[in-house]
């Protein structure tokens, strides 16, 4: 069976608005960049597009429809995927394994800007009968788990700040993202609490961007390159839709996503293993849970590890060098794309200022946001 | 550098467009039994499965463990206690909230689930993990067979 590759990446944004581009347009400039990386023409040497969209935040009904042109796709196969862009990577992997198409196109963007109800479309993801008549904003969710979560593993609201500060002072290096900033622990402790125990700062804020990445068969990308970055493996799960039955301090769908990924990847200790991590910081309590189903540490232990800065870009084991959700901005279903997308740089050693030393393997994970409990892992190797 | 940025899109040339879609949902059996029985006796049921020993709070027509069709109904009680709270200062909107809202998961002894609910009666510094509460009804002439029929749940002995 194949090998799996990421032959080559485009990306555009993020910024916290991108008013000179359409959606379209935005697709387009990714995808031009994306194929002129791997030397390909979308007209010639595509056997799959994928993209990576929910109807509800696009505005149409049936976005699939509105695709194909600005990738270059009219008359040839594509499809989409309702979901974060990291399950179309696992489609895309899928794909080549069968044998049957070599070079696939895996996309996935945000133009939150142009979300006048953002809020309101995240609220009616919540049940009908039994929570939306609540009413309120949806990111009570957060606030409550987030609450629990610190309850359970004596983990400080100190530590949750820290990973907020760790990660905009990360986008700092990040050209590719809009929220970097450098602020003390005391800014992100004082600002607004809005969700208690979460913080106004503790909340990634929408981006918008998109990201076009050009996957191919173990001989179609030995051909087009020798910077092929190898997908190891993919995982994903989901847990439950209900809040009244779910964990509340645990991300098990985040658990066994990874366990399904290190499982084909082959990884046994991934603190060791990892060079380091792109994991899933919508809020800053987050990256610690998520952390921990990720078994990077034990459970109770992230929050630990960051106030220690073994999670810093130059400390034992690098989590979200790129600056996280926190700082590249929230990209919606793109946001696995963006986690995607650093590892794919850091492992090419194009990472620049913020460039991993040596880095030879990397993981991506993503979650799908309030109120969902799905999670996606990818583990990515530049040696095959 | 700033934290605040531009993110209003109305300050570029646009085209505005909205989705109205309007639903309903059906609650199905277990659903309509649930809301009819806080609506018309202030009750709280939950759905057991005999084979797994485990009572469903809100009550569901099927067992998520053994997948079996479940037919039992068990009044659960008023009293539960906080799982996980929060206190909520911004609306859907962002606006800032006259008056906090303290939403909370709340458990009931011997069942899997539990309701998501407002906390009344009491102030946010006075909620704790594990406290007591208890479901304040609406008069019965309010109730419509919604979650909304428990005004919210209230400190409790």
């Amino acid at each position: 069976m194949s090998e799996v590759a990421i032959v080559g990446v485009g990306c555009v944004g993020f910024r916290p608005i991108l008013p000179e581009l359409s959606y379209k347009e935005l697709m387009f400039e990714a995808a031009v960049k994306a194929y002129e990386d791997a030397g390909i023409n979308p007209r010639k040497d595509v056997d799959v597009f994928i993209t990576c969209a929910e109807d509800y935040l696009e505005g149409f009904s049936i976005f699939d429809e509105f695709v194909p042109d600005q990738l270059g796709a009219v008359l040839r196969h594509l499809f989409t995927v309702s979901g974060d862009g990291l399950l179309g990577l696992a489609t895309a992997y899928m794909l080549i394994k069968t044998g049957q198409f070599d070079t696939v196109v895996l996309e996935a963007h945000s133009k939150a800007s142009d979300i006048l109800t953002f809020m309101d479309i995240v609220a009616f993801a919540l049940d009908p009968i039994l929570n939306r008549p609540l009413g309120g904003h949806p990111y009570y969710v957060a606030g409550m788990e987030m609450n629990r979560y610190l309850h359970d593993t004596c983990t400080t609201m100190e530590q949750c700040a820290q990973v907020a500060v760790k990660n905009k002072k990360n986008a700092l290096e990040n050209p590719y993202a809009a929220y970097g900033a450098n602020i003390t622990l005391d800014q992100v402790l004082c600002s607004d609490t809005w969700f208690y125990p979460l913080k106004k700062l503790e909340i990634s804020t929408p981006a918008d961007g998109c990201v076009v990445m050009v996957l191919a068969s173990e001989n179609v990308a030995e051909k087009l390159t020798d910077k092929s970055i190898w997908v190891k493996g993919v995982g994903w799960c989901t847990e439950t839709p209900n809040l009244e039955t779910r964990d509340w301090s645990k991300t098990v769908y985040t658990r066994l996503a990874a366990e399904m990924a290190y499982k084909k990847a082959r990884i046994h200790s991934p603190w060791k293993e990892l060079d380091f991590a792109e994991v899933n910081d919508l809020f800053a309590y987050k990256e610690l849970q998520h952390m921990e189903a990720l078994k990077l540490c034990e459970y109770g232990e992230a929050g630990k590890l960051t106030e220690e800065g073994l999670t810093a870009r130059n400390g034992e084991l690098p989590v979200n060098p790129s600056g996280g959700l926190l700082g590249m901005g929230y990209g919606l279903e793109a946001s696995g794309m963006q986690k995607l997308l650093e590892v794919v740089l850091q492992l090419r050693g194009e990472a620049g200022r913020r460039q991993i030393p040596d880095a030879e393997v990397g993981l991506a994970h993503a979650w799908r946001g309030i109120p969902t409990a799905t999670g996606i892992t990818a583990v990515l190797s530049n040696v095959k | 550098m700033s934290l605040e940025k531009i993110t209003n899109p109305l300050h570029v040339r646009h085209w505005l467009g909205d989705m109205e879609a309007d639903y309903i949902y059906t609650l199905g059996v277990a659903g309509e039994h649930f809301l009819e029985e806080i609506k018309e006796n202030g009750r709280i049921m939950g759905a057991k499965c005999p084979r797994c020993n485990i009572t469903y709070v809100p009550p569901k027509m099927y067992c998520e463990k053994c997948f079996a069709k479940l037919e039992k109904w068990v009044d659960i009680g008023k009293k539960g206690v906080v799982h996980t709270f929060t206190v909520a200062t911004i609306d859907v909107d962002g606006k800032k909230l006259e008056k906090p809202v303290i939403y909370a998961l709340i458990k009931f002894e011997g069942a899997c689930g539990g309701l998501i609910h407002k906390i009344g009666e009491t102030k946010p510094e006075k909620i704790k993990i594990g406290m007591k509460v208890e479901a304040v009804f609406k008069p019965s002439f309010e109730r419509k067979a919604s979650i909304n029929d428990i005004a919210y749940f209230k400190p409790a002995e």
